[in-house]
């Protein structure tokens, strides 16, 4: 379903309505792999993100929560023991690194089959990749070699924006920010009809599934959690797949049983996303 | 394509790329490494793909552009893999011949109300050379013993495929199986794809990651690893991230003496040229030529026919699906391994009568395909959900183990009013106005859809045939005259039709613009019609028949 595919290629929110943005990013020293992830594991220990303020961090892994809930809400692993939070404040931050950290290096990881770690050495941005990172983490900032397409408010405003928002509005309905009020109201304040709320919840629900579901490398995906958790063997290569593996299905999980994974389930699976597999239907939009 | 049989015939080559290179070595003595791996983070941040914040599309359909509007989206319009090799570094490899009636569909077959059908100023029998040594150099698996004799009567193979077919995935296995009870004809789909060692690449290992991915183990053939690496041995010199901006020309108006360019740094450059030939693909060359307009082309290069830009094709997708009880995980291998023809057409008689046309075609399905875990995320997100809803479905491997589909590639009528053009406004990160693509569906295509797509869904349920099984019920696909098909698709031709008549086209038989002789056009713009066939193939066999045309 190649259809589908480009569906999950689409870009990271970009909003050329308006724009905000302050600050720069200073570049910070050469880093190793290792390191990388000793990042994480320090935002995590420390609850201040590299990017994020602590209390910026603090909300950021209550909506993550919600977005992608664990225990004991739901079986899990969920966005906490992922550490989503902490790899979206990598990513928001993405340039304090060099390289940064947005595109993983390749071909292969040296979880499946061979001994090299290519993944950990993320690939070096030239010129025109910077700018288009910076533009979509930064904004556009008004400067005139960012703004040839118009005004663009980059990922950083959009969470520091949304995540505000956020916290004012459970303020106001007695809370002291939106990690203290109660999931009920939590669903209740991101399900906001404002734009600042509304492009807050989709980057960062985009950003907590690539957490969940992407490669570690990326700070997220904590111990292989998420793909152990969904039953998800991730990279592959260079051992691949045998010939049996490919013509014969996998042999049943003891979630294939489980009420939660039944084929009614399933089905609705398939109607849920059907509109966006096929599109919108002839009679809405014939004649052109 | 151009470049290796320039460069193999002795001519200085220079090739301006507008991506980067993420193939190490490629062009050098040693082994081609590669970047890519089984990453779908890194795909989905356009590691190799047009980034549509550097350069944006704008996009408008047809009762749009009649109201005014100059534009209701801005943003990820089909852009390909902005990289050296192109497309295929991250295609499906699919690679299908056209058929007989897709080069000669006015004369076959007969015009269309509202469409532009035009015979090609060649035959399939023009093009099979040029196939063939396409295939050889690519490495193409297939079974032709096992292939339908309706279509190697349309597209006779002299040959038998250098390689095997893949070991055939099993939820396209269990879909042929059905499609054969109903009395159609599955085989195994002809793929660049190594299913044995060739030309020093591995075979492929059905890691799953396909369609979409640069290949981590080089398995599938393409532009690069089978041209351009052969290309740079023998002498030709690419240069990346140079944006071509202009075809320049002498003061006559009647040849091109080279491009000016931007290049890795942004400074205005040019190189001189006794012959330019353009790939950038078809909506970049309508955009290249409309660009370059000049004192004796005023309206663009080479288009005083007035059709540069027009006549732009799309392939649209009608999909069915199938729920199975097992764990059928029909992502696994090199996308799809199956395919079926009995969805081309053509289709006259009553069905194409009730949608007013003297008939209308399908095309050739993709069966048996599935999602990855992140873009299983991504559409149940894009479907509104998260939380515990989005939560149960992947912790229920719904969609990725369970759910496969089958994807039929629907011809598109060429349309005067389906065009690419500069947008009035919007620019690119180098300062230059950024195509605009005007698109909407013409009956035959939604006549086709509505007609086949019911039997697209008939071999899902088929197929699955359990109580719980569930068919999705609308089955037209995405360009349904909106902007879903228009986004999705990657099959982009027409924008520079070839023909003998100038007035009718915009380049010659072998892809030379009639104006302008020197200038080739080597993508799918020069395609006269879209068949229901992925286009790749078909655009290099033209791109190197063009080619050979200088060397020969």
């Amino acid at each position: 379903m190649a259809s589908a595919r480009y569906v999950a290629r689409m870009p990271l929110p970009v909003n050329r309505r308006t724009f905000v943005g302050t600050g720069v990013l200073a570049l910070g020293a050469l880093m190793s792999p290792a390191q990388v992830s000793a990042l994480v594991q320090e935002v995590v220990a420390s609850g201040r993100g590299r990017f994020l303020s602590a209390e910026e961090l603090q909300s950021l892994r209550a909506v993550t929560a919600r977005l992608v809930p664990g225990p004991p809400d739901d079986p899990g692993p969920g966005a906490l023991e992922v550490h989503a939070a902490e790899a979206i404040d990598l990513l928001l931050g993405a340039f304090e690194l060099d390289p940064p950290k947005v595109h993983a290096g390749g071909p292969f990881s040296g979880r499946d089959g061979g001994s090299r770690d290519d993944f950990s050495h993320f690939v070096p941005m030239d010129r025109l990749a910077e700018l288009a990172w910076r533009i979509r983490l930064e904004g556009s900032r008004g400067l005139p070699e960012r703004e040839f397409a118009g005004p663009v408010v980059g990922l950083q405003q959009i969470y520091r924006s949304g995540l505000a928002r956020l916290d004012g509005l459970a303020r106001a309905r007695g809370g002291s920010g939106f990690a203290s009020v109660s999931g009920t109201l939590q669903d209740e304040l991101l399900a906001t009809k404002e734009q600042t709320v509304e492009r807050f919840f989709t980057a960062a629900l985009a950003n907590t599934l690539e957490a969940l579901c992407g490669p570690p490398e990326y700070g997220g995906n904590h111990a292989l959690a998420g793909w152990r958790g969904l039953h998800w063997l991730g990279d592959r290569q260079p051992r691949g797949f045998s010939a049996k593996q490919v013509t014969e299905p996998d042999p049943p999980l003891a979630a294939d049983v489980s009420p939660g994974a039944s084929a009614a389930l399933r089905a609705n699976a398939l109607r849920r996303i059907a509109p966006k597999l096929v599109g919108t239907s002839a009679s809405q939009r014939w004649p052109g | 394509m151009a470049a290796w049989e320039l460069a193999r015939a002795g001519h200085p080559v220079v090739i301006l790329e507008k991506g980067r290179n993420l193939l190490p070595g490629l062009g050098g003595p040693g082994p081609v490494g590669t970047l890519f791996s089984n990453d779908e983070v890194k795909a989905g941040r356009f590691f190799e793909a047009q980034d549509p914040v550097l350069e944006p599309r704008t996009l408008r359909t047809q009762q749009e552009a009649r109201e005014g509007i100059a534009r209701s989206f801005i943003g990820d319009v089909n852009g390909l893999a902005n990289v050296a090799g192109g497309g295929t570094i991250h295609w499906g490899a699919k690679v299908p011949r056209f058929w007989r009636h897709d080069f000669k569909g006015r004369s076959l077959l007969g015009p269309i109300p509202g469409a532009e059908i035009a015979d090609w100023p060649l035959t399939y029998d023009d093009l099979e050379p040029f196939y063939e040594e396409v295939e050889d150099r690519l490495g193409v698996q297939g079974d032709r013993s096992r292939m339908p004799a309706s279509t190697l009567a349309q597209a006779p193979r002299r040959h038998e495929f250098a390689m095997r077919p893949n070991p055939p995935m099993y939820a396209g296995t269990q879909m042929a199986h059905a499609a054969e009870q109903l009395g159609y004809h599955a085989y195994p789909y002809p793929m660049a794809v190594n299913s044995a060692s060739h030309d020093g690449r591995p075979a492929c290992d059905s890691c799953g990651f396909c369609s979409g991915f640069g290949c981590p183990t080089l398995a599938r053939g393409d532009a690069a690893v089978s041209f351009l690496h052969e290309a740079l041995r023998a002498g030709a010199e690419l240069r990346t991230r140079c944006v071509v901006h202009r075809v320049d020309l002498a003061a006559d108006g009647k040849r091109a003496v080279g491009v000016s360019y931007l290049d890795e740094r942004g400074a205005s450059r040019t190189v001189r040229a006794d012959i330019v030939v353009l790939a950038p693909s078809a909506i970049e060359t309508a955009r290249l030529l409309l660009l370059s307009r000049g004192p004796h082309h005023p309206d663009g290069l080479g288009n005083r026919s007035g059709l540069v830009g027009r006549n732009l094709m799309f392939h649209y997708f009608t999909v069915g699906a199938s729920v199975f009880t097992e764990r059928a995980h029909a992502w696994r291998g090199p996308s799809t391994t199956v395919t079926l023809d009995d969805f081309v057409g053509p289709v006259s008689g009553a069905a194409a009568r009730a949608a007013g046309l003297p008939y209308f075609k399908g095309g050739g399905c993709e069966v048996g395909g599935g999602t990855l875990l992140l873009e299983e995320a991504n559409l149940y997100a894009g479907a509104g959900l998260s939380g515990t809803a989005l939560t149960s479905l992947l912790r229920g491997l719904a969609l990725r183990d369970h759910i496969a589909g089958i994807q039929l590639n629907g011809e598109d009528v060429p349309q005067l009013a389906n065009r690419v053009d500069l947008d009035p406004k919007i620019r690119d990160a180098y300062g230059f106005p950024v195509p605009r693509i005007t698109y909407s569906s013409h009956r035959f295509e939604l006549a086709a859809s509505s007609y086949f797509g019911p039997r697209v869904q008939e071999i899902c349920r088929t197929a699955a045939p359990t109580a719980e099984t569930e068919v999705i019920g609308a089955v037209l696909g995405g360009s349904a005259g909106g902007h879903a098909g228009a986004l999705q698709t990657r099959h982009i031709m027409g924008t520079a039709r070839m023909g003998e008549d100038p007035r009718r086209s915009v380049a010659d038989p072998f892809g030379r613009l009639h104006e302008v002789e020197n200038v080739h056009l080597a993508d799918a713009s020069v395609f006269a019609s879209s068949s229901g066939f992925n286009p790749t193939l078909t655009l290099m066999a033209l791109a190197l028949r063009s080619a050979r045309s200088i060397t020969r």
